[in-house]
């Protein structure tokens, strides 16, 4: 018997691997579930790329000390920091880098050289903290936080502040707002994604009312949240009610406004200044 | 007159991982000499010494005792191979490298003036034939061709002694011819030419003077016509007598 | 000289000749070009991730290219008996080693010369500036940082005893001196005798190649380095090179050729 020509082996070879395909690629996704919109980069680094997410979110507070930061092994033996990533921090007004400093121990790392090996390379390594908030420059850390975000969605963190420094430094709202929508779908229940977005309401588009759903909204997650003994920040709950009450003071709604500012008296650190300005919008109430 | 080649109680000894022994002695106390204008043979069956006392003379191998020199210099100073030219018996060049830059190549080396450079290497390339490949890599020669690149190469610096292992290997009746007329044409310059060969009946037509090595020990030197007049025989059968073989079947 | 730079220049031709410079060429634009293409926040003046990006990307390019290229230059000629017809001219091992070893940096030196050229175009671009003083000093210590490297993989292509092996040991090494190589000291502080005297005595004895990477301030635009410091390194650099070529001539020069 005649054995058969090469090229009809593989014809044949050909036609039967697409149709296995073809009849097995329904299978295969039903099997996937959750994942089957996962992007090539989730599939490929699986559960790793938390790993390379943190790595790139704090590649960009590298990006917003231009580089001057300690690297990891630095980090690990340095005594007092860097506690937390700086660029979560919001930009206080008046604020200079030398208040930075005394904030952020961390970054005290370049002491006295200990050798002459460690003293002539720092002349090769950046050396001064500074920060990238002049207006504009903030851009530079931004694709590591997009990045950050498609690794690891979950990290509610880099949608606060990259819509921090989209609006406030580089003036786009609108770009702010569709990476907190992002944001929200990947983590529905986050209140610190909707405070944010409240505040794009409030601030950048001037739609009071919008605004006030939003950060009612985040009033209820929080709460939510603690009824879950998940224990979250009890500052973020004081600057969502510090914010609501001050639109609903804006809005004429003093009785609103001095409710908010009364559960806020249990988070507040300045309670003194919060009961004082009760007692003037408690003078506003009609009788 | 100076020997080109002065060989004198050369030893080459290796380190060998045989049971049961350290060393292979590879040549044991060879005396040579090569006179200037002579075509010398050296001849020996596998493994008599040959190569190693090439690659001694080429300061590819430090000798164990005993000395070498080319011109009166020792081997061991690049100096000595200023004037020599080498074809080895595995020709192997860079793949990479047309036959025109090779040869450009090796000019540098002997710093041979720019002027001369190219004359030379048209010249030498009509000589091995090869005018018609000069721009191609050596990856697509044949043996035959990456032969003849190592006989141009050898001859780039116009050198006074050429050592030739193994020349006419692989080669067909045409390249061998062409060979022994290049070997001729040296000759008759005043060339000294020192080669190994197997070819015993190519030996005997174009050499002067051979000596014939076996197990590391120089068996028998002499001029070619001396020897055939001393054993009224052809130079293989004296080759198979020096080295002692007993064929098994009457030829 | 003439011979140094004859073999020298024989390692050049054999570099462009050969397909990995231009696969990694290739490569490194493609990945450039693609992250170029992002779309971030609608903002077409972020650069800086792009250029540490395309840095990284020339610096392990040029790793690979230089490693590659140093590893197979010895072992090969004695491989390929191209080494015979060499050594039979007037030529002493140590040209051979100086001249693979000035090949390889050259051809090393040409190609991240391209890469950078790229570079600088691509971040152009976007910054509508040059900066040619910060990618200048950056491509010069990238270049010294390589005359050490290369100088390592030939002693090793001596040493050891197949390419890949040389290959393997010498980017391990050479990755683990960037990565923890600055920091002994540090690490050496917190340990008990006798791991402390131990770790001091690599920290002195290594090079150190962070000192070669100037990235932060091409990527950060933090002004330049100063030009003594660029030199002293640069001294450091040949210095080290020197060492390594001096060791690898002692091993070479009675290292049989015969297989």
């Amino acid at each position: 018997m005649k054995a058969p020509r090469p090229i009809f082996t593989l014809a044949f070879l050909l036609v039967l691997c697409f149709s296995l395909a073809a009849s097995l690629h329904p299978v295969f996704a039903i099997m996937a579930g959750d994942h089957a919109g996962d992007s090539m980069i989730k599939t490929v680094l699986g559960d790793g790329r938390k790993m390379f997410a943190n790595h790139f979110y704090t590649q960009a507070d590298v990006y917003f000390h231009s580089g001057f930061y300690p690297n990891f092994i630095e980090q690990s033996y340095a005594t007092g920091g860097p506690k937390k990533i700086h660029i979560a921090e919001r930009q206080e007004e008046g604020k200079t880098d030398d208040d930075d400093e005394k904030e952020e121990p961390g970054m005290n790392f370049m002491g006295k050289s200990a050798d002459w090996i460690e003293s002539f390379g720092r002349h090769f390594r950046s050396h001064v903290h500074t920060h990238l908030d002049k207006p504009g420059a903030a851009r530079e850390i931004l694709p590591w936080l997009q990045l950050a975000a498609e690794l690891d969605p979950q990290k509610v963190e880099t949608y606060t502040v990259a819509s921090f420094w989209l609006r406030k430094n580089m003036h786009k709202p609108d770009e702010a707002e569709t990476f907190l929508r992002q944001g929200l779908k990947a983590n529905p229940t986050s209140f610190e994604i909707l405070y944010e977005l409240g505040l794009v309401y409030y601030e950048d588009r001037k739609e009071p009312e919008r605004a006030l759903n939003l950060l009612d909204l985040a009033l209820v997650r929080w709460r939510q949240a603690e009824a879950a003994h998940r224990k979250p920040d009890p500052h973020q709950c004081d600057a969502i009610l510090a914010h609501l009450s001050t639109i609903e003071e804006s809005n004429g709604h003093w009785s609103n406004a001095v409710s908010y500012l009364e559960q806020e008296m249990e988070f507040t650190p300045s309670k003194e200044s919060v009961g004082k300005r009760i007692e003037e919008l408690r003078m506003k109430i009609p009788h | 007159m100076l020997p080109i080649i002065d060989i004198s109680g050369l030893r080459v000894e290796y380190r060998t991982q045989a049971i049961g022994q350290t060393h292979k002695l590879a040549v044991d106390g060879l005396d040579l000499q090569v006179m200037p204008g002579e075509v010398f043979g050296f001849l020996g069956p596998n493994g008599a010494g040959k190569t190693t006392t090439m690659n001694v003379l080429l300061g590819f191998v430090t000798p164990s005792g005993g000395t070498a020199k080319l011109f009166g210099t020792d081997v061991q100073q690049p100096i000595a191979r200023q004037r020599i030219g080498y074809l080895p018996e595995l020709t192997y060049y860079y793949k990479f490298l047309t036959a025109e830059e090779i040869l450009r190549f090796y000019a540098k080396i002997f710093k041979i003036p720019k002027a001369e450079v190219e004359p030379r290497i048209n010249q030498l390339l009509k000589l091995v034939e090869l005018e018609h490949a000069r721009k191609r890599v050596i990856k697509g020669y044949s043996k035959g061709m990456q032969q003849r690149v190592g006989l141009a190469q050898a001859l780039i610096n116009n050198p006074d002694l050429l050592i030739l292992d193994e020349p006419t290997s692989g080669l067909d009746p045409i390249g061998r011819m062409k060979v022994r007329e290049i070997i001729q044409r040296l000759k008759n310059e005043g060339k000294t030419v020192l080669f190994s060969s197997h070819e015993l009946g190519e030996v005997e037509t174009v050499c002067d003077r051979v000596a014939i090595l076996h197990q590391g020990k120089l068996r028998v030197q002499g001029r070619v016509n001396d020897l055939l007049k001393e054993y009224q025989t052809n130079l293989e059968q004296i080759f198979l007598k020096i080295i002692g073989y007993q064929p098994s079947i009457a030829i | 000289m003439n011979v140094i730079l004859a073999i020298a220049n024989v390692v050049i031709k054999e570099l462009y000749r050969r397909k990995d410079f231009y696969v990694l060429l290739v490569l490194t634009a493609v990945i450039t070009i693609l992250m170029a293409s992002a779309n971030i926040f609608n903002d077409d003046k972020v650069v800086g991730y792009l250029k540490e990006t395309c840095l990284r990307l020339i610096w392990l390019s040029a790793l690979v290219i230089a490693v590659g290229t140093a590893a197979r230059q010895i072992p090969a000629e004695i491989e390929q008996r191209t080494i015979f017809p060499l050594l039979a001219k007037p030529v002493t091992r140590w040209q051979v080693i100086l001249g693979k070893f000035v090949g390889c940096w050259l051809a090393s030196g040409i190609a991240i010369v391209v890469f950078y050229a790229f570079l600088m175009v691509v971040s152009a671009s976007h910054e509508h500036e040059w900066r040619l003083l910060n990618n200048f000093q950056c491509l010069w210590m990238e270049w010294m940082f390589l005359a050490i490297v290369i100088s390592m993989v030939l002693l090793g292509s001596v040493v050891f005893a197949a390419p890949s092996s040389t290959l393997t040991i010498t980017l391990v090494v050479v990755l683990g001196i960037l990565l923890l190589g600055e920091n002994l000291n540090l690490v050496a502080v917190h340990q008990a005798e006798p791991v402390r005297s131990l770790l001091y005595v690599v920290y002195f004895s290594i090079p150190q190649f962070s000192w070669f990477y100037l990235g932060d301030f091409v990527v950060h635009k933090i002004g330049s380095v100063e030009w003594l410091y660029i030199f002293l390194a640069s001294l450091y650099s040949m210095a080290y090179s020197a060492f390594f070529l001096l060791t690898t001539w002692v091993c070479f020069r009675r290292k049989g050729l015969n297989k």
